[in-house]
């Protein structure tokens, strides 16, 4: 009977250091990066507006509209003949880049692409973009906890989201 | 516009930094358009593309559908010598993967 009650006590016990442990090193932050970046983010890809796609993708943040991003779409600027495949060109003089965030606003899921930069990476970043009709193009830049963005409109000749 | 065989990757060392461009192929279909008998032609699509240099990863790109067919980046890595190793793995929706590799020029 003692050794019944001993028994259980101790398997209590276990069960509770393994969970304090485990609760100690998520809290430590050790398990949070790869197992965030190995995950796609599906709200903010599937969002349907810009600003649910922003607030799935980057939570809540102000946004400055700042110079210091250079943004270009479309070849030539602010014009594609076949929206299927346009050029983007991301330029900045920003430091310690994070984030990178394309959004075309008219599309049906305007977060088109999402890059996340290390140190070792630098602009320009060239790409491209599928444009579904005349739409602005959005870029978005986190570097050093804040957010800049710069918007182009572009005119599209043939939809490109088919 | 049919779709490159392969996927292709250049890295070229140009004053200190090295440039590296890649070209998937891949259809990106965003699960929208219909083909010719006007059944819609199922989404598939790379959603996530990673590169490394050497055994450093350097860069993660998450792609919507609205990244264009026939996945184009191109971008700069700071420094870095000849001979190192870019590799670049994708991913899709359905799990398919890829993965290839060029010497730094």
């Amino acid at each position: 009977m003692t050794d019944d009650i001993m028994q259980q006590r101790r398997a209590i016990l276990k069960g509770a250091i393994s969970a304090s442990t485990l609760a100690l090193v998520a809290a430590s932050g050790l398990l949070l990066p790869r197992q965030l970046l190995a995950h796609w983010p599906k709200n903010a890809f599937n969002a349907e507006t810009v600003e649910d796609a922003l607030l799935a993708l980057l939570g809540e943040a102000d946004i400055a509209d700042d110079a210091a991003l250079n943004f270009k779409v479309g070849s030539p600027p602010s014009y594609a003949i076949n929206g299927a495949s346009v050029p983007i060109q991301i330029q900045s003089d920003l430091n310690n880049i994070e984030r990178i965030a394309v959004l075309v606003e008219n599309n049906p899921f305007p977060l088109a692409m999402s890059l996340e930069l290390t140190p070792a990476v630098s602009l320009p970043i060239k790409s491209m973009i599928k444009i579904r009709e005349d739409s602005p193009v959005i870029a978005i830049i986190r570097a050093e906890g804040k957010l800049y963005k710069t918007s182009r409109f572009v005119e599209v000749d043939i939809g490109g989201c088919g | 516009m049919g779709l490159p065989r392969k996927d292709r990757i250049r890295a070229k060392l140009k004053s200190e930094n090295t440039t590296v461009r890649v070209l998937l192929a891949h259809p990106m279909h965003t699960g929208r358009a219909k083909d010719e008998a006007d059944t819609l032609i199922p989404a598939e699509f790379i959603q996530d593309i990673r590169c490394w240099r050497n055994d450093e990863e350097v860069l993660t790109i998450k792609c919507g559908t609205a990244t264009a067919r026939n996945p184009y980046f191109s971008f700069q890595l700071v420094g870095g010598k000849q001979g190192d190793m870019i590799t670049i793995r994708w991913v899709d929706n359905r799990g398919a993967k890829g993965t290839t590799e060029t010497v730094v020029k």
